[in-house]
């Protein structure tokens, strides 16, 4: 059932990941400041989308919510970044943060089964602004705040000190492909394969001694820590932030795109990324709606009932279509 | 003691609203085992069309009571008799959410009657950000006032042992009670009734019998976002029509339905009670802050299930593995 990232290293997959690692490497020569950052900004996004397709495709849970452990990730970056402890030091420590608030809010999804999960985590990522904007000490309060990156220079043999711009992408090109990676690694460990038996058939998994409730709590721990790298990130490449951005729209924006995107697919995560960034963008450029909101709820309605696998499932369908196409059913 | 019975009688309002939408979720949920997020959203297009349907175009935008234009005025006031009392325009507006609900039901979730829960789960939650959208799109984002039915002046109320119980309060309980005893016939006296308590009981064998499980589940559909156009009307009378505001109601009314059991209507109703009483009395009482008043109820949602997965009156279902 559940199709996640399986050992498929064929000549033309392992070639297309070089390709696109070298395009994103050479990126930087090619094109200018402002699309350098855009570029940034999507690959942040990639990693916040990343985490709630992980969530949903390996256990089924349904979060509206990671818009939250964004936040909670950029403020944490921007409180480390007060204290002067280095950016590395406190995106690792942001993520980290954002991480345990995850395995905190999953606590009471394992008693339950349903969409409580999606109950509860929609009611933080409506009461997540208010609770900022109390805690004014570290948010900066209705105002928000700026995030401190002078102590984010380049290394000097980089010989980047004129271009922080990408300087910030280097670094978000290299985080998100560590998370790739571990993500990667992680889905197909033990651990992996213990969270996928338990989505696929929870009874038979506890019977061969998964812990269902450390398979749940830890998956959304990861996929909420990765949204809140994802914060981090984003508090270094626009260095303000108002708790007001991280509202429920935000979440339910990151779970559609994820949807839309594919789930249980890396190349899902980033259409979904792509389709975060690109459809406001799209609605602007075409002056159609003037809520994108509503662009995302009718490209998910869409998404489920004409391609239940997302974008991503449309297009490998449409590239072998005639061989197993539906082995999935 | 007063404050007390004041913190009370104010919760109770509240407590009203959401023992309604409660109750219109765990309909729907007893029929469909569907969670429907985009309840609230439903009954907003409800509530902006009684405000469309109450708001003299002569007057919108030229200040007064109406402070905004509202779309769709101008369009409205050509129907003969425009503008309409407020009880008919909520008559209005509930029909329309009501046929808002059968037209989602018919288009969207019936082509997906053989997908998975999780598959309607997402419907609703992209219908909940589709119409959140459409609503902004149509009406903007600005506040609007919106009339109440009950008498809501300052005087009028009932002075209870010190505590003033409003009118509004009064009204929005009547309002419950007659819903609960209009429900009541609905499912227990009549045949539209029986086929929605065989389809709850078993949908599969329900249309082996030849009931028409989607026809009944459509009028399903129309009480359960009806009642949703009515709990707007009576959020936005108590406070202001915005978009986005049932979001917050809505999470409520799921805490209260959750708390009752999901599955029963007597449920709902202590629910909703216990969800106004905590978020009137908590920040009361304590030094939780006001705004935050959505927390404690959530709390009390949550520590109950940890003791009561079923929640207070829900039944405990077997599942076959």
């Amino acid at each position: 059932m559940s199709r996640l990232p399986q050992p498929q290293n064929s000549p033309a997959r392992s070639a297309a990941i070089a390709a696109a690692l070298g395009a994103a490497v050479l990126l930087p020569v090619i094109v200018n400041r402002g699309l350098l950052e855009d570029f940034s900004r999507v690959f942040v996004l990639i990693l916040a989308v990343l985490g709630v397709n992980l969530l949903t495709s390996t256990t089924g849970l349904i979060s509206l919510g990671h818009g939250v452990f964004v936040g909670i990730g950029a403020f944490s970056m921007a409180n480390l970044l007060d204290e002067n402890i280095p950016v590395i030091v406190a995106l690792v420590l942001a993520t980290a943060v954002a991480g345990f608030a995850g395995m905190i809010v999953a606590l009471p999804a394992l008693r339950v089964r349903g969409p409580y999960l999606a109950l509860i985590t929609l009611g933080l990522s409506v009461i997540f602004p208010p609770i900022g904007r109390r805690l004014g000490k570290f948010t900066g309060s209705a105002l928000g705040r700026s995030v401190n990156v002078d102590g984010f220079d380049p290394p000097d043999f980089l010989r980047l000190d004129d271009h922080p711009h990408i300087w910030n992408y280097v670094v978000c090109l290299m985080v998100v492909s560590v998370w790739f990676l571990l993500a990667r690694n992680l889905l197909n460990s033990r651990i992996g394969r213990a969270i996928r038996a338990s989505k696929d058939h929870e009874h038979a998994a506890a019977a061969f001694g998964v812990n269902l409730a450390m398979a749940k709590t830890g998956t959304f721990g990861i996929s909420a820590a990765m949204a809140g790298t994802a914060g981090a990130l984003q508090a270094i490449i626009d260095p303000y932030l108002n708790t007001n951005d991280y509202d429920w729209t935000l979440s339910l924006k990151l779970y559609t795109s994820a949807v839309i995107g594919g789930l249980g697919s890396l190349l899902g995560a980033v259409v979904g990324a792509v389709i975060y960034v690109g459809l406001p963008w799209l609605n602007e450029v075409l002056g159609l709606l003037d809520s994108p909101s509503l662009a995302f709820g009718l490209g998910l309605l869409i998404i489920i009932i004409a391609a239940p696998n997302g974008v991503v499932g449309l297009l490998t369908r449409f590239a072998k279509k005639p061989a197993r196409s539906r082995r999935d059913g | 003691m007063d404050l007390f019975l004041q913190r009370c009688f104010d919760g109770l309002f509240n407590g009203a609203i959401y023992a309604s939408l409660a109750l219109a979720l765990v309909m729907l949920f007893r029929a469909t085992g569907l969670l429907n997020f985009a309840l609230g959203e439903i009954g907003m297009v409800g509530g902006y069309t009684s405000l469309v349907m109450l708001t003299p175009a002569a007057v919108a935008g030229s200040g007064g009571a109406f402070r905004f234009p509202v779309a769709g005025t101008s369009l409205a006031s050509r129907l003969p008799g425009h503008p309409y009392p407020v009880l008919v325009a909520i008559a209005v507006g509930v029909v329309a959410s009501a046929l808002l609900g059968v037209l989602l039901q018919r288009i969207v979730l019936y082509r997906l009657r053989n997908r998975s829960d999780f598959v309607k789960v997402n419907a609703t939650i992209a219908l909940l950000l589709a119409l959140a959208g459409l609503v902004t799109e149509l009406w903007g984002g600005a506040s609007q006032r919106y009339p109440s039915v009950f008498p809501d002046a300052p005087t009028d109320y009932v002075n209870v042992f010190g505590g003033r119980l409003r009118y509004t309060t009064l009204g929005a309980w009547a309002v419950q009670l007659f819903l609960l005893l209009l429900l009541g016939i609905l499912v227990n006296r009549t045949k539209t009734g029986l086929a929605f308590r065989a389809i709850t009981s078993n949908a599969e064998a329900a249309s082996l019998m030849g009931i028409p499980v989607q026809r009944t589940l459509a009028i399903g559909w129309a009480v359960s976002c009806g009642i949703g156009a009515l709990a707007v009307s009576l959020v936005a009378a108590s406070t202001i029509l915005r978009p986005g505001m049932m979001v917050t109601v809505l999470i409520l009314a799921f805490a209260a339905a959750t708390i009752g059991g999901l599955d029963s209507p007597k449920g709902a109703v202590v629910g909703g009670v216990i969800v106004g009483l905590t978020q009137s009395l908590v920040p009361g009482y304590t030094p939780f802050p006001s705004e935050l008043a959505v927390v404690p109820p959530f709390l009390v949602m949550t520590i109950l299930l940890m003791f009561r997965p079923t929640g207070l009156f829900g039944t405990a279902r077997v599942v076959r593995v």
